[in-house]
């Protein structure tokens, strides 16, 4: 553990380099809201992997952020990796990566926490390990060095990246971090050794220690000390804990730059793709009354000009008008806008249109996903397209000129008439939006439309599917793209090699991360920025690791086989979702729990937690 | 119409954040009024938008001791009470100087302010001794062609330059004070400047000190 001294401050070697690089404003902290602590009994960095601009749209580091930053003696610091003109600066002048807040060595804190928020962001994390001169693996760790810790969404198959963490977090980290930082601090202040604290950290649930899992015939087996399945943390009430009021204000243009006021947590509507739909169950509303509180302190605190309340699926949110109404009335002649985001086709209703509508209008979107009720049925996705030509009219009569659609390519079952359904959708959708539209706006109505390739990710009923062949992706995008209508669409595609490699990326197992080292080794980072992606460069890698990347990405799992991420228990029933994997193939859909009866996932039960509604009941 | 004041702020833009942009200082200023809760007017239409006007942009890396912005409020604050406001809810390096209301038929800040004030510092134990000939036998070469995203500009220098640059020693750096003026074709950056003078070589950390408004030969501050 570092001493209390105040380690080397990093600024008069950092700021020579910014007038060679590209928006230094990334790198010169001193933002309103960032607290510098230069001397601190234990510091924790939290680092986003990507650029400044991505990063600091992220919740969770805030949210985290806030929680550490009330322990005595704890001062924590945002990372994030240098864009790559900064990145060369820095290896030739020899300075190490650093923190912000008060430029000290990534390597001179206790602990590195890695939020992994998405596949393509793996190689960053490996560029930032490499730039602050921390051993890339977590076997070649020493005591000096910190504890690498990962988080968020990715952790669920934690296996492609596993080798290079000293531990995983699964599931809400509110709590779990402050058990973690304790443990870490506990075991340290005793003098143990990074074993003994490896050794702690396995004992906290939701933590998952990679070194302690060895691979053997049927998959990983647990040494002693750690446990067969490690289960994710779930945090009961979201009520109990603040909304990040005061978070860092950027300089820089930043992505979703506003104030963003988590509403609920979870969604069971029961969508059979979606993996944020099932390993944040249950859902858990806030009261009406804190998101509004919450909104309101935090506009003052930051000064932004915009607020959204987020979440998988805000129109769900059963006191939702009630807290548009009342946010509405407080920040009339502010000039201060309310977004919505995620908002579901089938709760999106005229009364909300009506208070939407009456300030600034941020951007509207849906997924419906698939384009024939036949394929919407099979992904569970229960929407009709009366209620989306129903809902675009309420949308469109109330101001909107502009409504964006998501669809997905090569869902299980999909046929090229559920291809070229996606095309005779979005021209009854426009049909629909002109009608509702005064004759001389017409000009402007907008349909976006915007598809991607469908991704099988784990804890999903979809987790045994095999990846469509990118071949025949490519095919029905050609499909597509003659069934689609031209005037007024906005047409835009995932490229097909990127969710090509998210799948082998998704679905893989600890031999993966040979492969992910290989390919930043020779050059991979950035990939989920276009102009950075190479996958001839992934395949070189892959090949040269001896890995076969077509066969994870496309293979299906039999069901019953022991899959990579066998050994996290996200409190999803196994049961559970071969029956909904089961139904689907069959076309039945699933009703949402929060409406109707139980559907039995299993994960109330086994993690403790309930359905929180802040209205007490939904309306349908 | 509704009373309306406009409140014209003084403010620095120092230390780290010289390295900040024009947007991004101007985006910082609209949310430090905002968590200053002054009550600022917002402009109609379809999105409303904070009514707020700068002085000339300020390059990403060169400091600012004394930039201009004007801001409406929609009703009257003491400019004290308003400054003290706004340097409660700023860092140091991006803080404001002073406040006062000016007429709301005053020209704008961009049309009114055409002198501007620098100080470039010389980095790396560059000697006075002989800068200020070198200085002023480059001025008297009469112009300086530029080139600027592809295209040639040629400053007239005497034009440019409404002082003779001055050469000072300070401490133990030596720190070259220049007057430009500005005009709607663009004004001439003090690091080129120097660059031209005295070769690329030569690196500069470059201050406006001051900006100004040219009144009949007569230089005053705006505020």
């Amino acid at each position: 553990m570092s001493e209390a001294a105040a380690p080397e401050d990093l600024w008069s070697r950092v700021e020579p380099l910014l007038a060679r690089v590209e928006r230094p404003a990334r790198y010169i902290d001193r933002e309103w809201g960032a607290v510098v602590r230069p001397i601190a009994a234990y510091r924790v960095a939290l680092m986003y992997p990507d650029a400044y601009e991505v990063g600091m749209a992220n919740q969770a580091l805030q949210v985290l952020a806030g929680r550490l930053s009330t322990l005595p003696g704890v001062a924590v610091e945002r990372v994030f990796v240098p864009w790559t003109d900064m990145a060369a600066a820095l290896r030739q002048a020899d300075v190490p990566l650093f923190t912000l807040e008060s430029c000290v060595p990534v390597a001179s804190c206790d602990l590195l926490g890695v939020t992994l928020p998405y596949e393509l962001t793996y190689t960053n994390v490996l560029e930032a390990l490499d730039l602050a001169r921390i051993p890339l693996r977590a076997s070649d760790r020493r005591e000096g060095d910190p504890l690498v810790v990962a988080g968020g969404p990715s952790v669920h198959n934690p296996e492609p990246m596993a080798p290079f963490f000293d531990a995983m977090l699964i599931g809400d980290g509110e709590d779990a971090v402050i058990e973690l930082v304790d443990t870490h601090r506990a075991v340290t202040g005793r003098g143990g050794s990074r074993s003994e604290v490896l050794q702690a950290l396995a004992e906290v649930s939701g933590v998952y220690v990679p070194s302690l899992y060895e691979r053997a015939k049927g998959g990983l087996r647990p040494r002693a000390g750690a446990p067969a399945r490690v289960r994710r943390r779930v945090v009961a009430d979201l009520s109990a804990y603040e909304s990040p009021i005061c978070p860092v204000v950027p300089y820089a243009d930043v992505v979703h730059d506003r104030v963003t006021v988590e509403v609920l947590r979870g969604c069971s509507r029961g969508c059979r793709f979606c993996q944020a739909g099932m390993v944040y169950r249950p859902v858990r509303e806030r009261r009406a009354d804190d998101v509004v509180r919450d909104a309101i302190a935090s506009l003052r605190c930051t000064g932004y000009e915009e607020v959204s309340l987020t979440s998988l699926s805000t129109a769900d949110h059963s006191q939702l008008e009630e807290v548009l109404r009342r946010l509405t009335r407080r920040l009339e002649g502010t000039g201060i806008a309310i977004s919505v985001p995620s908002l579901r086709v089938d709760s999106f209703t005229l009364s909300l249109a009506r208070l939407l509508g009456e300030g600034r209008k941020s951007g509207l979107t849906f997924a419906p996903e698939a384009g024939s009720q036949r394929l919407r049925d099979v992904i569970n996705k229960n929407v009709t397209e009366d209620e989306l030509l129903a809902t675009t009219r309420a949308a469109f009569a109330s101001g909107w000129r502009r409504v964006k659609l998501y669809f997905m390519l090569g869902l299980p079952t999909e046929t090229d008439e559920d291809v070229t359904a996606i095309g005779g959708l979005v021209a009854r959708v426009m049909q629909a939006a002109r009608e509702a539209t005064p004759k001389d706006e017409r000009g402007a109505v907008r349909v976006a439309v915007s598809v991607s390739t469908f991704v099988p990710k784990a804890h999903t009923p979809f987790q045994w599917a095999g990846q469509l062949p990118t071949a025949e992706v490519l095919r029905r995008q050609r499909v597509l793209r003659d069934s689609m209508p031209r005037k007024g669409v906005e047409f835009s595609w995932h490229d097909a090699e990127v969710s090509f490699l998210e799948a082998v990326l998704a679905r893989g197992d600890r031999r993966v991360a040979d492969g992910i080292e290989a390919a930043w080794r020779s050059g991979a980072v950035f990939d989920a920025w276009t102009e950075r992606f190479s996958l001839s460069r992934w395949h070189e890698a892959f090949a040269a690791v001896g890995i076969e990347p077509s066969a994870i990405a496309f293979e299906p799992f039999e069901p019953g086989a022991t899959l990579p991420w066998a050994h996290i228990d996200s409190g999803l029933a196994e049961p559970f979702l071969l029956l909904e994997w089961e139904r689907a193939q069959a076309g039945h859909t699933t009703p949402d729990c929060t409406f109707e009866s139980c559907t039995g996932c299993g994960v109330c039960g086994a993690l403790g937690a309930d359905i929180v509604l802040a209205g007490g009941e939904r309306h349908g | 119409m509704a009373e309306s004041f406009t409140l014209r702020v003084c403010f620095r833009k120092t230390g780290r954040l010289r390295h900040l942009s024009h947007l991004e200082v101007a985006r910082a200023c609209e949310r430090a009024a905002r968590r200053a809760a002054l009550p600022y007017a917002v402009s109609a239409g379809f999105t409303p938008r904070m009514r707020i006007a700068f002085g000339p942009a300020l390059p990403v890396g060169t400091a600012g001791e004394r930039e201009y912005l004007d801001l409406v409020l929609t009703r009257f604050l003491p400019p004290a009470e308003a400054c003290a406001a706004l340097a409660s809810v700023t860092v140091e390096e991006l803080s404001p100087v002073a406040c006062a209301y000016v007429s709301g038929k005053e020209r704008s800040l961009a049309a009114a302010l055409t002198i501007a004030e620098y100080d470039v510092h010389l980095e790396g134990g560059i000697s006075h001794e002989g800068l200020e000939r070198r200085i002023h036998a480059f001025v008297r070469t009469g112009t300086l062609s530029v080139e600027h995203k592809g295209k040639q500009k040629v400053y007239d220098l005497a034009e440019a330059l409404p002082k003779e640059p001055l050469v000072v020693s300070c401490e133990d750096r030596v720190l070259i004070r220049m007057a430009v003026r500005m005009s709607e074709r663009g004004s001439l950056r003090p690091d080129v400047f120097v660059a031209a003078a005295l070769g690329p070589e030569v690196h500069v950390a470059v201050t406006r000190t001051d900006l100004l408004i040219e009144d009949q030969g007569v230089w005053r501050r705006p505020l």
